[in-house]
């Protein structure tokens, strides 16, 4: 009785644990533009090093309140234009 | 003079001290014994059972006139009044009709008398076999519906009223989780819990005078007097949503020492629409631990609860631009799984955690039950816009404090306190929905039961004083919150019933009255609220909501057939609602860039609205297929805004509940097969057409389910079922994403559940 008990608890503990998330640090960002329908257009946007996934601290920094990104020139995405500017409304991860 | 009063105290124990000595034998008709009987101590908690003769025999303090009662399956419940250390003869009737609408059958619960007052109480402690989720277990009796999407966020509506109008209690401690908004939900899982009560309406008085909708009272399961440690593991998969559910529990005791322990992990990822397709993130994951220890020594018993929940819940359907009624519903579903990706919550999402803490104290004394109940319940809400920080950041604590007596007289039963709650909501961060804000409520109340075979009377009532306050003036993105409010609210609340026995026929009419001060929510609100995909705004003018209700029960059963039939009508007076006004909120950055617009909800008062209807419940057993049961209940509801004539937003469509249950356990030549019993669920909403302004009408539909259970061996209990059968694509009235999309979000499609249950 006692070594069934025993494997009833251990085999409860084991299901508990066997699934476990797992939170991926590194996402990659976009500008959301919304154009004249109202609709989002996004635009990726590059890391520090030009890598196109932010992790850790840049990716706080990213989504943070005083981030900006520029864009040089004009970008076509679909039939929109996302004109060249700075931007705050950054989006990272599926959104 | 404290030594005096320590000598007095002790003294009082001394001589008071009522050691039962109970001994007994349950028979049935034919004086057979019944082994396995649950003989269940209310007042102590503590639940036993009857050896393989029938024998039992209980060594417990009970106070004279307190119940016991005797529970088997297939068998009449029985209870028996403690009038003294007796040896008892405790006979139990084949069941046939089980109806228990106004408990002709013996049955207890914690919220009072179910004679006098409308109160349905429901098994719960094999949900996790037997149900998809706790509140689709609830959702099976009549009057009862859900707001959801999916199994992961689920909240209950009782005759059409939901969010502050239903009050949830667990253990003896109201659940404070933000339930005002539709997308907070219930806040804990089914675990470790035996059983749920339902008022509907507003007669329960010692739980506060703020359930106008009803008030739902889940309770753990008690502990158990014995000799081994009793426990389980059981595990449980869904198809459709590939969530898996592990559960364990753990009951001991030894001398006057009862524990319990409990621990869940449930993970699920997105579920899959009647189409194939999966709705993105209506995934989530829910870890609950929870344990009970109880001393009882002489008349004294003290019984310490914890429970730990954390659910991570994704908020599907969401839309940050434009009305959410135009987005087509692609752009919010998957059109696969993947097993390495899916089970990830992704923005936004809700970070629950809730931490609930009981200390509860009993002593017994003669005719006497005084109870001193003190809990503390910590709700931390976050909700994820951005990966890194929250949007929100929430912690509302609440604290109650509540001194109960409880005197036995013969046929009668006082009842006396005061509950004493102070509620504390607090901002961990500059962006906020609902200010920081305070609240203190003291409700002194008392009820009195007389009851005899055929006619009961019941009256009760209580005064609330609530003071609510809120200083806040911090500086958002966006705005500055400006908030300096401070008010008190005055309100009498009280309940009436009267019951009435003639054969086999039985009446209740029972009439209550109840009051409710305005939420902080209600009044503050000033935001973006992601979870609802809306902009929400109070309005500090709001005053004291007003209920009154009449309810009617009757009930006529025999042998092979029992019905019951109660309408009902309320009447609110300043009723609150939040109503969709015409105007877009637009925010931009400092650039000029749009970042997001939002339909405006504003929070508004209606002089009168009225709520009426009526339930029906039938149980059918034909008398040559003694095994077979159909059970069906009948839901019908009708409300009305006095001030346009127009019904009340999400008012539930009227349904049919159909339940067709056929019990193999006691043909032995089919044992071999290991099946118990076989189910097949049917549910039909009617269209409903009475809604409010800027509300749509939607359609009527059939949800089937179908379900075999049955032992593998004597410990390993297992279900196999088919939710949604006929993969029926419906969006019901109340879903909380049916204002997504063209025609809504549909609910999930064809699902096969396994289930498993392992007992020692």
């Amino acid at each position: 009785m006692k070594k069934t008990t025993l494997g009833m608890f251990v085999l409860s503990l084991a299901l508990l644990s066997a699934c476990t998330d797992s939170h991926d640090e590194c996402e990659h960002c976009h500008i959301a533009y919304v154009n004249a329908a109202g609709d989002e257009v996004e635009v990726e946007i590059m890391n520090a090093a030009g890598g196109d996934e932010f992790c850790g601290s840049e990716l706080e920094e990213a989504e943070g309140a005083d981030f900006t990104y520029t864009l040089d020139a004009d970008v076509v995405v679909g039939n929109d234009t996302v004109p060249a500017g700075t931007y705050s409304e950054i989006h990272c991860g599926h959104h | 003079m404290k030594t005096n009063v320590l000598v007095l105290f002790i003294m009082m124990v001394v001589t008071f001290t009522l050691k039962s000595q109970i001994t007994g034998v349950v028979v049935d008709k034919d004086s057979v014994p019944i082994p396995e009987v649950e003989i269940v101590l209310p007042e102590n908690d503590i639940n036993l059972y009857t050896n393989k003769s029938g024998e039992f025999s209980i060594d417990l303090e009970l106070s004279i006139g307190s119940y016991i009662y005797f529970y088997k399956n297939g068998y009449e419940s029985k209870k028996s009044q403690y009038v003294g250390n007796i040896e008892l003869l405790i006979m139990l009737d084949d069941l046939h009709v089980k109806v228990d609408e106004i408990s002709v059958a013996a049955s207890y619960n914690i919220l009072g008398n179910s004679k006098l007052t409308n109160i349905v109480n429901k098994n719960i402690k094999d949900v996790f076999l037997n149900s998809n989720s706790l509140l689709e277990s609830v959702e099976e009796l009549s009057g009862v519906d859900l707001i959801s999407s999916g199994t992961g966020i689920q909240k209950v509506v009782v005759r059409g009223l939901s969010g502050m109008r239903v009050v949830t209690y667990l253990n003896g401690m109201q659940i404070n989780n933000q339930q005002w908004a539709n997308d907070h939900g219930i806040g804990f899982t089914e675990l470790g819990l035996d059983k749920v009560e339902l008022i509907k309406g507003s007669s329960a008085l010692r739980y506060g005078s703020e359930t106008m909708g009803g008030l739902l009272y889940f309770k753990d399961q008690p502990f158990v007097k014995t000799d081994k440690l009793d426990g389980f593991v059981g595990s449980k998969f869904n198809i459709n949503s590939h969530s898996n559910s592990n559960q364990f529990g753990i009951k001991w005791n030894k001398k006057n020492l009862f524990l319990n322990l409990f621990g869940e992990y449930t993970l699920s990822s997105d579920y899959k629409l009647p189409n194939g397709q999966y709705l993105f993130n209506s995934r989530f994951n829910k870890n609950t631990i929870k344990f009970s220890v109880s001393h009882k020594k002489n008349n004294l018993q003290n019984t310490f609860r914890y429970q730990l929940n954390n659910e991570l819940t994704g908020i599907p359907a969401h839309v940050c631009l434009g009305d959410p009624s135009q987005i087509p519903l692609t752009d919010l579903l998957s059109e696969s799984f993947d097993f390495n990706t899916d089970f990830e919550i992704k923005t936004p999402y809700q970070d629950v955690t809730n931490n609930l803490l009981v200390y509860d104290v009993n002593y017994f004394l003669n005719n006497t039950k005084m109870n001193l109940y003190i809990g503390h319940f910590i709700n931390n809400l976050k909700e994820y816009e951005k990966i890194t920080s929250p949007a929100f950041d929430l912690i509302l604590s609440n604290t109650l404090i509540n001194p109960h007596v409880k005197y036995f007289l013969n046929n009668s039963t006082l009842e006396f306190g005061s509950q004493f709650s102070i509620l504390n909501n607090k901002n961990n961060i500059n962006e906020r929905l609902v200010p920081d804000a305070s609240s203190m409520n003291i409700g002194p109340y008392g009820t009195f039961n007389y009851e005899t075979n055929n006619i009961g009377l019941n009256l009760g009532a209580r005064f609330d004083y609530k003071t609510l306050k809120s200083k806040d003036n911090t500086v958002t993105t966006n705005m500055v919150f400006n908030v300096d409010y401070e008010k008190s609210f005055t309100h009498p609340s009280f309940s009436s019933g009267f019951y009435y026995k003639f054969k086999d026929h039985i009446t209740r009419i029972s009439y209550s009255g109840s009051y409710r001060a305005p939420h902080f929510s209600e009044l503050f609100s000033n935001g973006v609220h992601h979870g609802t995909n809306r902009y929400e705004l109070g309005d500090t003018s709001l005053s004291i909501e007003k209920a009154n209700q009449i309810d009617f029960k009757y009930q006529w059963s025999n042998d092979h057939l029992g019905i019951v039939i109660n309408p009902f009508i309320q009447n609110i007076n300043n009723f609150i609602s939040i109503n969709l006004t015409d105007s877009i909120y637009i925010s931009e950055d400092n650039f000029g860039n749009v970042l997001g617009s939002y339909r405006v909800y504003e929070y508004m008062q209606y002089e009168s609205v009225e709520l009426k209807g009526f339930e029906m419940n039938l149980h059918y057993h034909p008398h040559y297929l003694h095994n077979l049961h159909i059970e069906q209940s009948y839901s019908f509801l009708k409300t009305n805004n006095k001030e346009d004539s127009l019904g009340l937003a999400l008012t539930p469509a009227n349904s049919i509940k159909t339940r067709l249950l056929l019990d193999l356990s006691k043909y032995e030549k089919l044992n071999k097969f290991k099946i118990n019993n076989i189910s097949l669920y049917h549910k039909y909403k009617f269209e409903q057409n009475s809604i409010a302004q800027y509300e749509e009408a939607t359609d009527s539909y059939n949800v089937f389910n179908f379900q075999i259970g049955g032992n593998v061996s004597d410990n390993l209990k297992y279900t196999f079922g088919i939710q949604n059968l006929f993969n029926s694509e419906y969006t019901p009235h109340i879903s909380r994403i049916r204002g997504v999309g063209p025609n809504g979000v549909p609910n999930p499609g064809r699902s096969i559940n396994i289930n498993l249950k392992y007992e020692f």
